[in-house]
């Protein structure tokens, strides 16, 4: 019975394990990188309630309709809680409050990019959810990825409302209670104990394969967002390449292959087929019409 | 006693039969001659009927003039009483059988009756007497005659939301039986529709023929002007025709025409499939007039008259005062629009929205009703003496004109009222509801950045890439593995019996030669030879899982060299046993060296055989 209980949890060990692979070899840049001089975290939080009041600063600025002040209070708030991304010190209040401060700038794409980066942090926050709602409705192209159903989103509210960290404290904890029982069933021959490990090794099977589907998602797949304000995506890798289509500020992409300064993306937004074409009639274009050839410089990579 | 009371209330019933009838009676009489067919050939035989309706004590009526036929046999008589959702009516009929005498076209004149010193008569029926003889073999019916539908309306011309009738009517001839209809209804584009009362049937004659009759009545209200058009309508059904096999018509038909018969000499039942469509009818809707159109007309278009009442008489300022206004007339009730009260200053009644309810009184003729508005109202001036004055106005089609009804204010007492504090304690589920409205979004912004400290800290260093974690995970899954073999170890040891005693050989050997060492030290020579002695043969039947009587030197010898152990080894251990078995049993333990030489030489031969062995 424990063998087989084994070789139950090796798939979802190994589904880790290539999760994990997954994610350090597809991670951002950003991610992967280790700065050489990493910021302390009694430098992070000076840096980062700074940026704070230059952002409230520029707040009010705003209110009072005075724009130059405000953007520069705003340039020095950006400048700050950039400083403390590039010194390794990430956390998803910092990329929370540098969306706010792109969105104050109209910068729509590094906004979402920098909501996208601050919700595989902080998955639940109510505050994060509605700004990026906010920003998604103010960008250009509409948005054709399609939300996961209420009724999912219930069934595996773990997967959604935790971050990779916490279902990994989970999964431990989990794999410490079944290794427990383990020991003791093996010591002491009790019914409850062979019944309770089975349980206990089913949940962290689940959990185990969260975990792994979660890193590869977030780390194993590049996403990127358009953050010029329009930009041509083209049927090659270089200008001499005819341009496909224009998509703008704020368009997410996913990020298939890359060669030079270019990125093989494929878009998430409605694209029309023929210019006479009927209104929907995004909703039935082929694949292929949504791949295209975009300049790195156009894109941040979430 | 029973069978009394059965009497008595057989006698009751007939006394309320007659006492129905001479209720019956005394209604309208009237005379009709109807006829079986109004077309028939020379050889056909025509039933000309003469029924009195509304009396049945009269003498036989007159019989009329029948040029073009002759008698050949009547009348036959037969009296007829309907009860109908308790009206009782009476008939008497008196049928004669004419047979034609020449062609062309007749009119049987009409016939008149006396009774209680009044005359009726009748109405003179057509009837046309064709040469074409009717096909032989089977009868076709003729269905046209026998089947037809008729749309109307009761007016071809109407005001915008005039009410108007429209009437769709199945004519089948009495007797025939028809089945399966279906109705298709008009289709009335910029209409209202409410349906005028229960489907009717009654009796029509129509060219001497009695028809049944089924009609279904609609109100409709135009919603707009121009020339409307009414769809036609549509009928299917199925006529069931009993048909006789070709038979000459004998004066024993009448004798043998009933149904036993009919069945014996063969009398089939038919199916006729019959689809009917009226004509669409147009009709012109005018606008109503400009001119003359009072400033409270709100589109009420019929004939209305409006009552108003109130309970309050006494109130205080701010004390509500329900009027009761209620609209009743015909025509389109529930489009009513709110009458207007009257107010010489705004400020001296508080309004509140009328709520108001529809009551439909009759369905029958017209559609009539009332709409009963309740109106709240609260006085705020103290010098006020009475409610509002109240007007509706409407628009009467029948005289072409705005009519407005004006009712007088009623009296009523307002006093000063106390200044109170308003407690609510319970609220209406229904009046939180209307109050509550949804509210509107100004401006849509970015929530505020977040200054959390205590939950500042680096999440970048993810938890499943610390060694110190993946370290730490192994551990448990260590402990359970070891505790997984030591326990299968324990569990080998207490069920396998030469498992156990091939893993404690040595161990045992060992002891005993370190007993052998502790007699050496001692010099006691015959304890350290037993000691020796006891550790290899003891080794040896514990590694070969053999008694210990049973490890003599030719058992062991065999069973050694099975597991392959070397030849000089065998022979070594042999030597040695003997000699140590010697030494111990002689008293000639030899010098120090000897012994200790002997216990090196045990030793070995333990690690040897212990090599060879595993």
């Amino acid at each position: 019975m424990k063998l087989r209980i084994f070789i139950c949890l090796f798939p979802g060990v190994l589904f880790f394990c290539c999760g994990m692979r997954s994610a350090d070899c597809g991670l951002p840049k950003s991610e992967v990188q280790d700065p050489k001089d990493r910021i302390s975290r009694d430098a992070a939080i000076k840096l980062f309630t700074d940026a704070n009041e230059e952002y409230l600063q520029a707040t009010k600025f705003i209110a009072s309709k005075k724009t130059q002040e405000a953007d520069q209070h705003l340039k020095e708030a950006v400048l700050q809680y950039e400083t403390i991304l590039a010194g390794g010190f990430k956390n998803g209040q910092i990329y929370y409050n540098l969306g706010n401060t792109y969105y104050r700038q109209g910068e729509l794409g590094k906004a979402i990019v920098n909501y996208q980066r601050a919700k595989r942090f902080m998955p639940r926050n109510a505050d994060l959810d509605a700004n990026l709602r906010l920003v998604k409705r103010s960008t250009e192209d509409r948005e054709f990825t399609t939300e996961i159903p209420v009724v999912i989103r219930r069934i595996f509210f773990w997967y959604i409302l935790l971050n990779q960290d916490e279902l990994f404290i989970v999964a431990v904890s989990l794999y410490v209670v079944v290794m427990i029982l383990f020991f003791f069933s093996i010591i002491r021959k009790y019914a409850w104990f062979k019944k309770a490990t089975i349980g206990f090794s089913v949940v962290l099977f689940v959990i185990m394969i969260s975990l792994g589907s979660k890193i590869y998602r977030e780390q194993g797949v590049d996403r990127g967002v358009i953050i010029e304000t329009k930009c041509e995506v083209r049927y090659g890798p270089g200008e001499e390449y005819e341009p496909k289509f224009e998509i703008h500020n704020g368009a997410e992409c996913v990020i298939e292959d890359e060669k030079d300064d270019w990125y093989r993306v494929y878009v998430n937004v409605g694209i029309k087929q023929t210019p006479d074409s009927k209104e929907g009639a995004e909703e039935i274009v082929r694949n292929d019409v949504r791949r295209g050839w975009l300049q790195k410089k156009h894109v941040d990579v979430i | 006693m029973r069978k009394c009371f059965r009497l008595l209330s057989l006698w009751f019933g007939i006394m309320v039969l007659f006492a129905c009838s001479e209720k019956t009676f005394a209604q309208d009489i009237r005379l009709t001659a109807t006829v079986d067919q109004n077309i028939l050939t020379g050889n056909d035989r025509l039933e000309l009927t003469l029924t009195i309706h509304g009396a049945q004590d009269t003498q036989p009526p007159s019989f009329p003039g029948i040029e073009g036929f002759t008698l050949l046999f009547g009348p036959n008589i037969s009296a007829q009483t309907k009860i109908i959702n308790g009206d009782i009516s009476v008939s008497k009929g008196f049928t004669y059988v004419l047979q034609p005498v020449a062609k062309g076209k007749f009119t049987i004149g009409p016939s008149t009756v006396e009774y209680k010193g009044k005359v009726y008569s009748s109405q003179p029926v057509t009837v046309e007497v064709v040469d074409t003889p009717r096909a032989s073999g089977r009868q076709s019916p003729d269905l046209e005659k026998l089947v037809f539908v008729d749309l109307s309306t009761d007016k071809s011309e109407a005001y915008i939301y005039e009410q108007i009738v429209l009437s769709f009517k199945f004519y089948f001839q009495k007797g025939l039986p028809v089945g399966d209809i279906d109705y298709v209804a008009p289709v009335t584009k910029n209409f209202m529709e409410e349906k005028l009362g229960d489907q009717r049937q009654y009796e029509e004659i129509r060219d001497g023929i009695i028809y049944n009759v089924l009609e279904l009545r609609t109100a409709l209200f135009p919603m707009m002007s121009g020339e409307l058009v009414i769809s036609p309508a549509k009928l299917k059904c199925n006529l069931i025709i009993q048909q006789r096999r070709d038979r000459r018509v004998t004066p024993s038909d009448s004798l043998f025409g009933d149904a036993f018969f009919d069945d014996f000499f063969g009398r089939e039942q038919k199916r006729y499939p019959v689809e009917r469509a009226t004509g669409s009818i147009i009709l012109k809707i005018k606008s109503l007039p400009e001119e003359g159109k009072p400033k409270e007309f709100k589109g009420a278009v019929g004939t209305y008259n409006m009552e108003v009442t109130t309970k309050a008489q006494q109130v205080k300022v701010g004390d509500p005062i329900t009027l009761s206004i209620s609209v009743y007339g015909e025509g389109n009730i529930q489009t009513i629009s709110e009458p207007v009260l009257v107010m010489g200053n705004e400020n001296e009644f508080k309004l509140y929205p009328a709520e108001s309810s529809i009551q439909i009184t009759n369905r029958e003729e017209l559609i009539r009703g009332r709409k009963v508005f309740s109106k709240v109202i609260e006085p705020q001036m103290t010098y006020l003496k009475s409610t509002p004055a109240t007007v509706f106005s409407f628009f009467d089609p029948r005289a072409g004109q705005y009519k407005t009804i004006s009712k007088e204010p009623m009296p009523i007492i307002v006093e000063s009222g106390e200044q109170e504090v308003p407690i609510l304690l319970t609220t209406s589920q229904d009046k939180v509801a209307t109050a509550k409205q949804q509210v509107h979004i100004i401006t849509e912004d970015i929530s505020p950045i977040m200054v959390n400290l205590s939950s500042f800290r680096n999440q970048g260093n993810r938890v499943y890439k610390n060694p110190f974690i993946i370290t730490f995970l192994s551990i448990p899954a260590i402990l359970v593995a070891a505790a997984f073999l030591l326990n299968r170890r324990k569990l080998r040891l207490t069920s396998d019996i030469g498992y156990a005693r091939k893993r404690r050989a040595l161990v045992l050997a060992k002891k005993r030669l370190h007993e052998a060492q502790s007699a050496l030290n001692q010099n006691l020579p015959e304890e350290f030879y037993a000691c020796l002695s006891k550790a290899l043969s003891d080794y040896l039947a514990d590694k070969l899982n053999i008694s210990f009587a049973s490890a003599t030197e030719e058992n062991v010898g065999i069973l050694l060299r099975q597991r392959g152990v070397a030849d000089d080894i065998i022979k070594e251990f042999s030597n040695c046993l003997s000699d140590f078995d010697h030494r111990r049993f002689s008293n000639d333990g030899g010098s120090f060296d000897v012994m200790e030489h002997a216990l090196r030489l045990a030793k070995e031969l333990v690690t040897n055989m212990e090599k060879q062995l595993s």
